[in-house]
């Protein structure tokens, strides 16, 4: 049985609606509109109050959501830092520039080469011809299963780049398969030295700096090459 | 201010038969130009043989200043005079050879004994 509004109560009542919605707008969630009378305004309270349980409700729910999503988010952030200072790592690992005799350096290359990875190795190169005043470089690539266009493209200017500092730049063990390769892309490797082994470039790179006499070892001895024959 | 760079010249020593440039500052193109033609001058001056250039103190070589250096040596080679260019930086090489600019019949050496003792034997050798 439902009453009458009384006009009196109703603006009370109202008014107490309002200072209930204003409260929970404010982000007081514990509020509830309170009436001991039943009429036609208190299926409105009763609403009132459903809509505030469920806004209280889905808040809690996307509170922890956000809180579950910032945590892998974060665990996300630290193990990309990890692979990026795991490949920072790999990188400075993988060229590493070694002097082997007096006026030798050798560069050995293993695994795949990319863009980025030639440009590190041809980096660390020069800055080791000119940290160490060697003339001869051998660029070993017997570790290296292919090569492609851009890869090629990066030795030529490795060459030409250690030219331009005034270093000689033999590149040794072309496989088969990168002779191939590099014959039927149409890239001309004829201003580069290549020889078959590593040992053929060093025996080349000593020959050229007299330390080789007759198949002996010359030590100390580094002049450069003699071209009155 | 361009008074001040026209005046500021590279300076160049001979030394027996060898030109001696060593490039202190940063070039602009003006000096770039002005530099190539003192060279060849001075070639002519002196009759020198050989041309040292020491690129060491210069952080950045652009296709103009690259392409100059790479002309004045078949220039100078024209009037019998050999281009040895010394102390090129990592990062200069790779600018160039990024640039396309390989400069091909140049010849470099890494420091200036180095290029001192090609030079000698270039001239040695064209004797």
């Amino acid at each position: 049985m439902e009453e009458q509004i009384k006009f009196e109560n109703a603006a009370k009542r109202i008014e107490h609606i309002e200072d209930v919605l204003s409260s929970v707008a404010a982000g007081d969630l514990e509020v509830r509109v309170e009436s001991d009378i039943e009429d036609d305004l208190t299926g409105i309270e009763e609403a009132i109050n459903i809509l505030i349980d469920d806004l209280t409700y889905e808040l809690k729910q996307s509170k922890k959501i956000k809180e579950e999503l910032e945590e892998k988010l974060k665990k996300i952030q630290e193990q990309q830092k990890t692979i990026l200072q795991q490949q920072e790592d790999l990188l400075e690992l993988s060229s590493p520039v070694t002097k082997v005799w007096d006026n030798i350096l050798i560069l050995p290359v293993i695994g795949t080469l990319d863009s980025q990875r030639t440009q590190i190795m041809m980096e660390n190169l020069l800055q080791k011809i000119v940290e160490t005043g060697c003339t001869n470089a051998i660029l070993d690539i017997t570790g290296v299963p292919t090569v492609d266009t851009q890869v090629a493209n990066h030795l030529l200017k490795t060459v030409t780049a250690a030219r331009l500092l005034g270093a000689d730049c033999i590149i040794s063990g072309i496989s088969p398969a990168i002779a191939q390769t590099i014959v039927h892309l149409g890239i001309d490797l004829s201003a580069i030295r290549t020889k078959a082994t590593l040992q053929d470039a060093m025996l080349f790179a000593m020959k050229k700096n007299n330390q080789l006499v007759n198949g002996k070892i010359q030590v100390n001895k580094i002049e450069p090459e003699e071209t009155d024959k | 201010m361009n008074i001040d760079f026209q005046e500021r010249k590279i300076p160049i020593i001979k030394i027996r038969d060898f030109l001696i440039v060593s490039i202190q500052v940063d070039m602009h193109d003006k000096m770039a130009v002005q530099l190539q033609s003192q060279i060849l001058h001075e070639i002519e001056r002196t009759g020198a043989k050989g041309v040292l250039i020491d690129i060491s103190v210069l952080e950045m070589v652009d296709s103009f200043i690259g392409r100059m250096l790479s002309g004045m040596a078949s220039m100078a080679s024209i009037m019998d005079a050999a281009v040895v260019i010394v102390g090129m930086q990592p990062a200069v090489a790779i600018t160039l050879v990024e640039l396309g600019l390989e400069m091909p019949g140049i010849n470099t050496a890494l420091n200036m004994e180095r290029g001192m003792e090609l030079l000698e034997k270039m001239v040695k050798d064209s004797l």
